[in-house]
């Protein structure tokens, strides 16, 4: 799972109405190296959760992201904070660990790269 | 159409334990079927089965496709859906008009949906694929419309695939899969611009649910499309499906691990119920039926048979029941419908 996908995803457990961001629990993260493509990186930025996407990033050990979100300007002149948000949004995968609610603790197992996000018949 | 499938190649299948499908017939039933009483614990027995029955259609689902996505992709390509052909054309699967088809299908939804021109697709920046299988949607709409595409499953075994695919395709910053429930979707409210349903719908139990969430999960100005099989519509004054019709529905469900059917009726009204705009619907049985015979004839062949002795019992199961498929469609019971509407601003 990478940071592109986690910043989607969110807990749905009935009643929870703080389900996102869920916080990351890493057991094995490896980095495989994703063409770097600045136009979707500024196609995709604006929908963005900033703030999940830097603890995230922090999660899975990697610092490197401003706290707070960079104006859109930074993105058409910056390469390396580009690059930055290449690295952390698309090559950083988390093969093995866990979702977790932030609002329950519910864990949401990452087997091989994978979310298992199924909740059971009480939680729904 | 008759298949003719040597009897000993059947008796001298490989005997499993866990071979019987839910012998509980309950978990195929519609709702409606199931009588309540009046007692609290008669309530509550009803409200467990069908908590549990639910719980096992999922577990059912998943494990048929972790055990046939294998030879289903054999067969149909990455695409598992039908192809859009023209009525009474001639279908080889082995050829590429095959695959042109199962493209067309998506083509033809999308500008039926009315994304027909560059400014609609513009829009598209987030798509849900809800009901994934191993993901041939979701890569070819990222692709074309340079956007991301989540897509969700039941089956581990189809999720990984799928991202096998992707990185296989260079694509993997753009798609990703995950397992979760369409009935329950790990997303936010009103994210995705595109919500996709490509032959999905058969397997979900509520419909109404399935529905809400689709609409839920997209964005305000978001389209959604489902295609899906449906019975036909009732007439005014019909209450349901002749015995006979509700029959043949009931078979085909056993072994493909579907639910009760709806009408493309029965989802115009589930939309209609939350106020969307510009649903439209379409019968394109005509559309679809070569695709059934051209399965049937590769499963035939000496490659296919084997193939299919390989995968399992609910492979061989499942193959038995496609003749089902055709006669349902030939009879008019079975229709494959598309829907689409777009959610308001």
């Amino acid at each position: 799972m990478r940071l592109i996908t986690h910043n989607m995803l969110s807990c749905n457990i009935k009643g929870v109405t703080n389900g996102f961001p869920l916080r990351i629990e890493a057991g094995n993260v490896i980095e495989k190296e994703v063409e770097f493509n600045p136009d979707f990186l500024r196609h995709m930025f604006a929908k963005l959760e900033w703030k999940a996407l830097v603890e995230g990033a922090r999660s899975m050990g990697y610092a490197e992201l401003p706290e707070d979100s960079p104006d859109a300007a930074v993105l058409e002149s910056d390469e390396a904070f580009l690059k930055k948000l290449h690295h952390a949004l698309l090559e950083l995968h988390l093969e093995e660990g866990a979702l977790v609610c932030p609002e329950t603790g519910r864990k949401f197992p990452v087997n091989k790269g994978i979310p298992n996000m199924l909740l059971h018949e009480d939680e729904v | 159409m008759k298949t003719t499938i040597a009897p000993s190649s059947l008796t001298s299948l490989p005997h499993r334990t866990n071979l019987s499908l839910r012998s509980s017939s309950l978990l195929f039933r519609s709702p409606s079927s199931m009588t309540t009483t009046t007692t609290s614990r008669g309530n509550m027995a009803v409200a467990a089965a069908a908590a549990t029955s639910t719980e096992a259609l999922r577990k059912g689902i998943a494990e048929f496709y972790n055990e046939t996505s294998g030879l289903w992709e054999e067969i149909w390509g990455d695409h598992m859906h039908h192809g859009f052909y023209e009525p009474d054309s001639s279908v080889q699967l082995s050829d590429s008009g095959h695959r042109d088809a199962q493209i067309r299908m998506i083509e033809e939804s999308l500008r039926f949906a009315g994304v027909t021109d560059e400014e609609e697709e513009k829009k598209i920046k987030k798509i849900v694929d809800v009901g994934c299988g191993i993901g041939g949607s979701s890569r070819y709409l990222a692709s074309k419309f340079g956007a991301e595409s989540i897509g969700i499953t039941l089956s581990p075994v189809q999720a990984k695939r799928a991202n096998d695919l992707a990185a296989a395709q260079s694509l993997s910053n753009k798609v990703s899969f995950q397992v979760a429930d369409a009935l329950d979707q790990p997303f936010e409210d009103g994210k995705f611009d595109l919500v996709w349903s490509m032959e999905s719908g058969e397997h979900m139990p509520d419909k109404a649910k399935f529905v809400k969430e689709l609409v839920r999960v997209a964005a305000p100005g978001g389209r959604i499309i489902i295609v899906t099989w449906c019975h036909r519509n009732l007439s005014a004054g019909e209450k349901a499906l002749q015995p006979w019709e509700q029959d043949l529905l009931d078979k085909i469900c056993k072994t493909f691990y579907l639910p009760a059917w709806c009408s493309t009726d029965d989802y115009v009204h589930l939309l209609e119920s939350h106020s969307l705009q510009d649903i439209k619907c379409a019968d394109w049985s005509e559309n679809v039926a070569p695709f059934w015979p051209a399965v049937i004839r590769t499963a035939l062949t000496w490659k296919g048979l084997v193939s299919l002795l390989r995968s399992g019992m609910k492979s061989i199961k499942g193959a038995l029941t496609m003749p089902l498929m055709i006669e349902g469609y030939k009879k008019g019971v079975i229709k494959f419908g598309i829907i689409t509407c777009k959610k308001p601003l």
